[in-house]
């Protein structure tokens, strides 16, 4: 199965702006793998802060496979694991 | 919209940063307080409007909770008030808090309508029209394109909501009323959502309700740092749904190490104090039940027992008088340290107007929220995850640990209870929103909870649920599942508090 890696930012500036509801609007994606058989296998990491915040407030900051998304929000990472997936899936 | 990451959750916490950022870096004596003129600025920028219809609203409306963050109360909106009034007499490490601690910001009400039943755009005029057959008052007919309520017949029953084909008619109220479980919220003669002080039991549950972010409480973060500033011992007395608040990677330990950071002396685990407590509670329930009191309330949600001493004052007598685990631990502390300053810190609003009361105001000096505290850390820069973990001594069993989750305080006492008496049963009654816990005060008062230990708490799913919370419920109630069982002490009974006290209250040798 294919598999996504979402990291997100759990610093402390992260989480205030939010990186725990980002988390679980991750997981709320697991509802639609029953579904959807070609959705995508979502690991989620929390990983301490990256050090890119402590000059201009850009967080929350994650990563889907490696691209990096400043000032996330859990619409902006749900819909970036969503195309990610879409894009793995017609490689295939 | 509870549980999610919004705008306004933004907004609040943003506010607390600047607040906190600005207070550790003033100058003690000479502070210009024109800065927070500045920090409506900072927070929005620009000349474009983000949230509302005016940059210049949103500013005007940042600035009021910067006061509210101060401890100040909001300027009238129709007379000149400079922003900066009072300020200067509030920057001290004295108590300042006064009420009314939950304000309706009334510039930023949208004057939402109270409950109403109106049709909506997925109205199809149909043949059956089942909406006007059901209505008891005739209030619906059929207008041109679409069924009409008629507002002054409708009694909201809801039937006509219930009999549309199409779901086209839409019951809605205000979610800041609908939130109150003490109907406290009427309004002004604008139509503005007004608080009802003296029904208001502070549960905060309006705070994080209204979807404009017009209602905000209070804060003593100005005068906790101000403290830890002008050399004050501080000790801070940390609620048990403190796991798992500060984000996945920081753990208890390293919470315990951020606080200290900040400038507190010791952190003392409040799951401690609701031990004491769950030890007094079996004690009175065995003593008094059934003989002098029909059943027991449990006491540490301040809401709880204010709303059930407020709306039964019947049955008043049937709440617990012991101290909150919070007074517990902070009397501790006081008896220990006269001289020292004790900060609680938890989920909780109403701990807010516990700590005003004339018998807690000596042992709690301030109370924050989890969510003010994180403004500490993110003004002060605080890593959590890069910090040391401290080396926790145990201070709290798993039962006083489990107080933060809705029927742990219940199973705590009980067990004590069973360990005093084990031919002794105890049915119980728990609710976990004022409205529930209305309905279990009238069948305590129909005597239907004879015999019975009732917990009540004012927020859903306990203390986790909190509306100075920043964890979600289940995450929130997963952590502190799994702090309360890393606790070689199953019960209060078991816990030996008396020999710890030197341990975690004297300084080191």
């Amino acid at each position: 199965m294919k598999s996504i890696l979402v990291e997100v930012c759990a610093g402390t500036h992260c989480t205030m702006m939010g990186a725990m509801n980002i988390m679980d609007a991750v997981h709320s994606l697991e509802e639609f793998q029953e579904d959807t058989p070609d959705m995508c296998d979502i690991q989620v990491r929390a990983i301490p802060c990256m050090n890119l915040c402590r000059d201009a407030a850009q967080g929350p900051f994650v990563r889907v496979d490696g691209k990096l998304i400043p000032q996330a929000e859990s619409e902006s990472v749900m819909a970036a694991i969503m195309a990610r997936c879409h894009q793995l899936d017609g490689k295939e | 919209m509870r549980g999610l990451f919004t705008p306004i959750t933004k907004i609040r916490r943003q506010v607390f940063t600047e607040v906190a950022r600005y207070t550790f870096e003033r100058d003690l004596d000479q502070s210009d307080f024109n800065y927070f003129y500045e920090s409506s600025y900072r927070i929005i920028p620009g000349e474009v409007a983000t949230y509302r219809d005016s940059v210049f609203k949103e500013r005007a409306i940042i600035r009021e909770r910067i006061r509210l963050a101060l401890g100040l109360p909001i300027r009238p909106t129709g007379t000149h008030q400079p922003l900066t009034e009072g300020m200067a007499e509030c920057a001290t490490s004295g108590k300042k808090l006064e009420l009314p601690l939950v304000n309706v910001i009334p510039f930023a009400c949208e004057a939402c309508p109270t409950d109403r039943i109106q049709v909506s755009d997925n109205c199809r005029k149909c043949l059956a029209h089942p909406c006007t057959t059901v209505c008891p008052v005739n209030a619906v007919s059929i207008g041109k394109s679409a069924a009409i309520i008629d507002q002054e017949k409708c009694i909201k029953c809801g039937r006509c909501v219930a009999a549309c084909p199409y779901q086209a008619i839409l019951r809605f109220g205000r979610p800041c009323a609908q939130a109150c479980g003490a109907d406290a919220i009427g309004s002004d003669e604008l139509n503005r959502a007004k608080i009802d002080q003296e029904k208001c039991v502070s549960c905060g549950l309006c705070i994080v309700s209204c979807p404009f972010a017009a209602i905000a409480d209070k804060s003593e973060i100005f005068q906790l740092i101000t403290a830890i500033r002008s050399g004050h011992t501080v000790f801070a007395a940390i609620a048990p749904s403190f796991v798992g608040q500060f984000g996945p990677l920081a753990t208890p330990g390293k919470i315990v190490s951020g606080i200290k950071a900040l400038g507190i002396s010791r952190v003392i685990e409040v799951g401690w104090g609701a031990d004491v407590g769950s030890l007094h509670e079996a004690d009175e329930f065995l003593r008094d039940v059934p003989d002098t009191k029909p059943f027991l309330g449990t006491s540490c949600c301040p809401s709880w027992a204010m709303f059930a001493r407020k709306t039964q004052p019947g049955l008043s007598h049937c709440i617990a008088q012991t101290h909150t685990p919070m007074v517990a631990a902070a009397r501790k502390i006081k008896e220990e340290h006269p001289s020292a300053k004790v900060v609680f810190i938890g989920p909780c609003v109403a701990k807010k107007l516990e700590a005003l009361d004339d018998e807690v105001r000596p042992y709690v000096d301030y109370v924050i929220t989890f969510e003010e505290l994180m403004g500490l850390f993110s003004a002060r820069q605080i890593e959590l995850s890069d910090l040391e973990e401290t080396d926790l001594i145990t201070q709290a069993s798993h039962d006083g640990r489990n107080y933060a989750v809705a029927g742990g305080v219940a199973e705590a006492v009980i067990n004590v209870i069973r360990a005093r008496d084990d031919t002794r049963q105890v049915p119980f009654l728990k609710a976990d929103s004022l409205a529930d816990c209305r309905k279990m005060l009238a069948q305590a008062k129909a005597g239907k909870a004879n015999g019975h230990l009732l917990e009540g708490m004012a927020c859903p799913g306990g203390c986790v649920g909190g509306p100075g919370t920043l964890s979600q419920i289940p995450r929130a109630a997963r952590a502190v599942k799994a702090f309360a069982e890393a606790s070689p002490y199953p019960t209060a009974s078991d816990n030996t508090m008396e020999q710890l006290t030197p341990k975690i209250l004297r300084p080191n040798p």
